[in-house]
């Protein structure tokens, strides 16, 4: 893009923003100032009003009261298209990118440069291999997107901001997705940013990555803003203080089970794919008595392990055992009824019936063992969810709730405890916090433990290193399909797991 | 409840709107859609129409539950009706009609099952198999009643009468006493769906077909289940049809009423939920009825009606549609 405007004026204000949704206040008079260059981090748990507020910014939402200030100017957007001609830019969770296309193509995707009405096919390479230079991104105009890594397409997402002149750039929880090497990159790429006068605001819920990157920080709890600060002037316990409302034990590991006997091995398992297989080979046994972690970044073959052994997917070779009984051509049921329960990444497709009733929700898998005479009462159903909300602290409406109304980590608990309650031998847990605020994730965590210590086995995949590091008293870390790496909990130090994560086999 | 309540009025509204267009009192005609729907002359037509009506929502309904649609109620309905028809013909007394009404439901029953088994073994979607095997159901029946079976002293592509003894004993005018198989339907979809661990299981699936999978629901199992449950009413439907006046088969005279895609549109509506599919499908069924009697009472043609139930159907759809949006929150 060649004509010239004007810098926009980076530093953003907030002021006294109010959003109300049908029964909660969203955003209760906040305030937010974030100076030019500044990385400011916006922290809060689930349903804080942290995504709220950037949506306001964003303007893909407005808000009930209070004022936005864009270089010291008011400024309202009823769209995002005008918060991005006033130079704000969102990369948000998911990406949207075109995978066939170049990252070219995908950056100068409607905002093309034309000449005579035709696209300029050269002055559009020759701009975003100008931004790529300027900024030091690691990306090559010409690769398609499909072909690159999670993290060089986030910074193609970048790039189409910059390329839209963006000064104020908005990240959604932007290393949810990232290895620890990616998340490094990601920083440094945001700090040469900010030290060329863009204005960062850095979404997340991780205290780690939040001290090491910002400037300051803003936690909102409950729609309202609960702490102002100088990142340097905080810690770890006061922004998780402030995001909860209390102190929290951060950091706990568990001290290690006593494993007994092997309920759960796999050997040889193999799904092949196009290319490089989706699962190569892997094979793995867990004891009673004992957690063992599966880590990695997510993609690397961990949800289908478990959806191998679960029979959710078919295997090209290899064997499942459980408590000696061979699950080959077994069906869900039939495994279940040899002793696998499973907590599933997804919760709303896979784990749970989002617009059902707790108590329903609550009463799978125990629909037949719940009848009586071949009659299932709702008297039943409400006893047993009546049981698992109590025992695991479920906190709902009621029974008849919408499961879509209960906080993540309300889900969270609901399904864990119908899991749980089938009291099989062999527990397979995937990614059992993600999405879950602190306070909820002490709690998860502690009944895997006492779930463990109950004699079961647990085998837990989760891409939290904290969280592996805390439960697991073995590690095994998957890339591209294949076990590279097996720790035991001592050796699984955050650098052994992070460079094991990343390909490096040890 | 209260969506449906204040679509319904804004439904009734525009077609107040266009009647008043064509020159009408909208008051008056809708006075006679009602009266004509319910008064003393209107019920026993409105309950002759409402029972395949019903039958068939309730009949497509059960696999709904589950999210599968079953496009075939035509094909198992006319093949019910001819297997009855079939059987009644050559036998006698109560144990014929009850030969007739099984043999309705046992074709209805299996025709479902083909198609359910090539989704489930072939891979081919329900959507496809359903509505296509309809078609050859039909013409085979239609090949019947103008060769085979067809009534020597008629002209008519139609059977003969079913001898005086296979007859379901009427209630009234083309009311027989099938009503209270198709209620007995009705109750047992609502009980099974309500207080079963199969009628959980449909619900389950219905929910969401991953969750279904991951909680160890058989699905091939489930919808050959499901679809043979289906066809199986809408066989039943048929032979009911069939067993009251004028107790023979006439091709076409099952597919012109529209029983199966009304009662479709009553199922969808309600979600297949047991007692609103049945409100629907009473409700489809009055309004088709008074708008026969608002023809002849008013100068307002019956085409009108079909106008009006398609406002009424949009502005439903509309409602519960938006309804569903809703549920997935940013």
């Amino acid at each position: 893009m060649t004509r010239q405007q004007p810098e926009p004026q980076a530093a953003v204000t907030l002021r006294g923003i109010v959003k109300r949704y049908p029964g909660v206040l969203a955003n209760d008079h906040v305030d937010l100032t974030v100076a030019d260059g500044e990385i400011h981090a916006l922290m809060g748990e689930n349903g804080a009003g942290k995504s709220t507020l950037m949506s306001i910014l964003y303007g893909l939402s407005q808000p009930d009261d209070g004022e936005i200030e864009l270089g010291g100017r008011p400024v309202t957007f009823s769209s995002a298209a005008q918060a991005i001609d006033a130079g704000i830019g969102m990369v948000q969770q998911g990406f949207a990118l075109f995978d066939t296309l170049s990252v070219t193509d995908n950056v100068v995707f409607g905002a093309e440069p034309t000449r005579r009405g035709l696209l300029d096919r050269r002055a559009a390479r020759a701009a975003v291999a100008e931004l790529v230079e300027r900024h030091g991104l690691r990306v090559r105009p010409t690769d398609r997107v499909g072909d690159l890594p999670v993290g060089v397409r986030q910074q193609v997402e970048i790039l189409k901001l910059l390329y839209r002149r963006a000064r104020v750039l908005i990240l959604d929880e932007p290393t949810a997705v990232l290895t620890p090497a990616e998340t490094e990159r990601l920083f440094d790429v945001l700090r040469g940013l900010a030290a060329d006068g863009h204005t960062i605001l850095f979404v997340s819920h991780k205290l780690h990555e939040v001290l090491s990157l910002s400037d300051n920080v803003t936690v909102l709890r409950d729609g309202r803003v609960t702490m102002r600060s100088a990142t340097a002037d905080t810690d770890r316990a006061a922004l998780a203080a402030a995001m909860t409302g209390r102190d929290v034990e951060l950091d706990k590991i568990y001290p290690p089970g006593t494993p007994g006997e092997v309920v759960l091995a796999a050997h040889g398992l193999t799904i092949g794919g196009p290319g490089k297989p989706v699962l190569a080979d892997v094979s793995l046994e867990v004891r009673a008595g004992e957690v063992v972690g599966i880590a990695g970044v997510a993609g690397n073959g961990q949800t289908e392990l478990v959806a191998a052994i679960a029979g959710l997917r078919d295997l090209d070779a290899g064997t499942v055992t459980v408590g000696g009984v061979d699950l080959r051509g077994l069906s869900v049921r039939a495994r279940r009824a040899a002793g696998l329960a499973h907590v599933p990444e997804d919760r709303a497709e896979v784990g749970s019936a989002p617009r059902a009733r707790l108590a329903d929700n609550l009463a799978v898998g125990f629909q037949r063992r719940l009848a009586r005479r071949g009659f299932l009462a709702p008297k039943a159903i409400r006893a047993h969810s009546a049981a698992i909300v109590e025992q695991y602290d479920v906190r709902a409406a009621g029974p008849d709730a919408p499961m879509r109304t209960l906080s993540g980590g309300n889900q969270q608990k609901a399904i864990l405890g119908r899991e749980m309650a089938h009291d099989a031998p062999v527990l397979l847990v995937e990614q059992p916090t993600r999405g879950v605020d602190i306070g909820a994730v002490v709690n998860i965590h502690r009944r895997l433990v006492e779930y463990r210590d109950a004699g079961h086995a647990v085998l837990l995949v989760s891409a939290e290193l904290s969280e592996i590091r805390a439960l697991a008293d073995r590690v095994l870390v998957m890339y591209e399909g294949r076990v590279v790496a097996e720790l035991t909990k001592d050796e699984a130090t955050y650098e052994a797991l992070g460079l094991a994560m990343a390909g490096g086999a040890s | 409840m209260r969506t449906v309540g204040v679509t319904l009025l804004a439904a009734l509204v525009l077609g107040a709107v266009l009647l008043a267009a064509t020159g009408a009192n909208p008051l008056d005609a809708y006075w006679a859609i009602v009266t004509g729907a319910f008064g003393p002359d209107g019920i026993q037509d409105t309950l002759a129409y409402a029972v395949p009506v019903v039958g068939m929502a309730v009949a497509l309904a059960i696999p709904l539950r589950a999210g599968m649609v079953n496009l075939g109620g035509e094909g198992q309905l006319v093949l019910g009706a001819i297997s009855a028809i079939a059987v009644g013909l050559h036998t006698s007394g109560v144990l014929g009609i009850v030969a007739a009404l099984v043999a309705g439901t046992l074709a209805g029953a299996l025709y479902a099952a083909v198609a359910a088994v090539c989704e489930t073994r072939l891979g081919v979607p329900l959507l496809v198999t359903t509505l296509l095997l309809s078609y050859p159901a039909m013409s085979l029946a239609a090949y019947l009643v103008r060769f085979p079976m067809r009534d020597a002293g008629s002209s008519l592509p139609q059977s003969e009468q079913l001898p005086p003894d296979v007859r379901l004993p009427a209630m009234g005018t083309g009311v027989t006493v099938g009503l209270f198989l198709i209620v007995a339907a009705v109750a047992v979809y609502a009980v099974v769906d309500a207080r079963t661990p199969a009628g959980f299981e449909t619900r389950v699936t219905g929910w969401g077909p991953r969750f279904a999978q991951y909680a160890g629901i058989d699905r091939p199992a489930l919808t050959v289940r499901l679809l043979a449950c289906s066809g199986g009413l809408a066989g039943l439907v048929g032979a009911v049809v069939v067993l009251g006046f004028p107790y023979r088969f006439i091709d076409g005279a099952l597919i012109t009423p529209q029983y199966t895609w009304i009662g479709l549109l009553a199922a969808l509506l309600a979600a297949a939920n047991p007692l609103g599919t049945l409100v629907a499908a009473v409700f489809f069924a009055a309004l088709t009825s008074g708008g026969f009697a608002m023809e002849r009472a008013t100068q307002v043609p019956r085409e009108l009606t079909a106008v009006l139930q398609a406002v009424l159907i949009i502005f439903l759809a509309a409602a519960t549609g938006l309804l569903r949006k809703r549920r997935s929150p940013a």
